[in-house]
């Protein structure tokens, strides 16, 4: 019974009415509004639905469209659409900023240059958690919720220890600064979630290069914190076993759990139907 | 726990400078530009109307966590020998003190290996849950929901640990200990519990040996410091009571079941 849904052939034109563009003059006598209930002395001669009404008899006079669709969004009062900066500007993500940033990481030799952090951002570390997600998804375990959560409280220890140390002298540590920071010296741990998906699982290999790890994540985070905050130098080792703390957390995450599906609503309907499956204990 | 209560310093932040980057409104764009002023005038107006008010009542009950974490390595190094074998220690146990301002204070941690501080307990408190984490992972039985089990059993051996104290405390008729004091003497117990875990991990019948051991290292710690809390704090006429020696020695005999309840991970 499939019904037949005649479609009137859509048309954009600059002279579909919308909220942001005025109707050009001689476009017809006042040419209704898109998306409103069509009126039956307008009907074209295909059957409009409800909710779909594009007013194409109005705009059929004109066949140079430009290539817009101007529809009822109501962003910025009366620009036009192509003066309005790119998305990921106005949305504060600055992708040059957030790879080199990344970049000064990933070098575990050469020191992190921590002019670059100065200014923090919260797309990159958020880009670097859902990649971390990700690896575990392939790995078979949901812990999307939990890394996020586990990281907010994570920065927030480690922000009250180090204000709590620095004793007020703090620079220009704030708690932004702080996640923004606990989250870019995540990335080891994201190439660690990478590589322990091909490791053998719970194997002492496995441990030793989660340790490496997470002594790389510890450096570069001791490091930057240090020089961020402009006092941390002497209290470096005692900041350095709080940043070690939270990053063996994470790696926690990934060394254990190996049931499949562990964690979700899935356990318990695996645990009550006996159906086979492959355990990679 | 982790949040900064009593007088966090500096709270009202300054605003950042713009970083005059590629991108000019990278700083001031409507993602993070409402959150941080917003932020900050929600900040700035509660310690406006409420500073003093806020300040009067809370130093009544907490004192200033600063104090608790004036810290070095030095100091940690020899306070973690003194909780975990407090029989080697041959100085004394009283707490130094200053006057200040003609008020008796004492000194900061950095200064005197008596002082309690507040970073070991917190450390050992976090190293505490990454051991139970390994312990459940070589069992088999790791998972997030278990950490969160852990983390709370801690928090209530904490919170157990400092109603022991405070109950001694009240008992005694001393009740001008700060309660931070208590919390960190609270919090040394995470110490010598995670040592005890250590030693579990690497050979498990250790545990039966090291676990009574940190138990006794703990009781005679916490009864040789509270001793001397006690000490200053009563009246002369009360001192070297029976009670106060039955008191001590139910707090020290408390520490057993505690460490084998908290230290019972996975089971």
């Amino acid at each position: 019974m499939a019904k037949e849904f005649p479609v009137p052939p859509v048309v954009f034109t600059p002279s579909t009415p919308t909220h942001r563009r005025p109707p050009p003059p001689g476009a017809g006598a006042s040419p209704p509004p898109a998306f409103a209930p069509p009126r039956p002395s307008t009907s074209s001669a295909a059957n409009p639905l409800p909710f779909m009404s594009f007013d194409v008899n109005a705009a059929a006079a004109s066949s140079s469209a430009p290539p817009l669709y101007a529809g009822p969004i109501g962003v910025g009062s009366g620009t036009s659409f192509e003066d309005e900066p790119p998305l990921l500007e106005e949305l504060g993500i600055n992708t040059r900023q957030i790879w080199r940033k990344t970049i000064s990481i990933l070098h575990p030799l050469r020191s992190a240059d921590p002019s670059l952090h100065a200014d923090a951002d919260l797309s990159g570390p958020f880009l670097f958690l859902l990649s971390f997600g990700l690896f575990q998804l392939l790995a078979g375990k949901f812990h999307f919720g939990i890394v996020l959560g586990w990281v907010t409280v994570a920065s927030l220890f480690l922000y009250f220890v180090f204000s709590m140390l620095s004793g007020g002298r703090r620079g220009d540590l704030d708690l932004y600064r702080c996640v923004s920071l606990v989250g870019y010296c995540m990335l080891p741990m994201v190439i660690f979630s990478a590589v322990s998906l091909f490791l053998p699982r719970g194997g002492g290999l496995m441990f030793g290069v989660g340790m490496g790890f997470v002594l790389w994540s510890t450096r570069v985070c001791t490091r930057l914190l240090a020089e961020l905050a402009s006092s941390g130098d002497e209290h470096r080792g005692l900041i350095a076993y709080a940043c070690w703390l939270v990053y063996m957390l994470f790696s926690l995450l990934l060394r254990a759990g190996s049931r499949r599906w562990a964690g979700t609503p899935f356990d318990t309907f695996q645990q009550n139907t006996p159906i086979p499956r492959c355990n990679h204990d | 726990m982790y949040d900064g209560y009593g007088n966090p310093p500096g709270m009202r932040m300054p605003p950042p400078n713009p970083h005059p980057g590629q991108f000019g409104n990278a700083f001031n764009g409507p993602s993070s530009g409402l959150i941080r002023t917003g932020l900050e005038a929600y900040g700035g107006r509660f310690l406006d109307s409420s500073s003093e008010f806020m300040q009067s009542n809370i130093n009544r009950y907490f004192s200033n966590p600063q104090y608790y974490f004036h810290v070095n390595d030095q100091y940690v190094r020899n306070k973690l020998k003194i909780i975990l074998f407090p029989f080697f220690h041959r100085g004394h146990w009283t707490r130094i003190s200053e006057p200040v301002g003609g008020r008796l204070s004492y000194k900061p941690p950095i200064y005197d290996i008596n002082a309690p501080d507040l970073y070991i307990p917190f450390m050992a408190f976090g190293s505490f849950i990454i051991l139970a984490g390994f312990t459940l992972g070589f069992m088999g039985k790791f998972t997030p929901e278990a950490i969160n089990l852990h983390f709370t059993r801690a928090l209530i051996g904490w919170a157990l640990q400092l109603v022991i104290l405070k109950g001694l405390l009240y008992s005694m008729g001393g009740g001008e200990v700060p309660l931070l004091d208590l919390v960190a003497y609270g919090g040394y117990l995470f110490a010598g519990l995670s040592l005890a875990v250590v030693a579990r991990l690497i050979w498990a019948y250790s545990y039966y040996i090291v676990m009574p051991w940190m138990s006794l290292c703990m009781g005679v710690f916490l009864v040789r410091t509270m001793k001397r809390v006690l000490f200053t704090e009563m009246r002369s006429s009360e001192r070297h009571s029976s009670r106060q020696h039955y008191f001590l020695l139910f707090m020290a005999i408390a520490q057993f079941p505690l460490f084998f309840w908290l230290g019972s991970i996975g089971a």
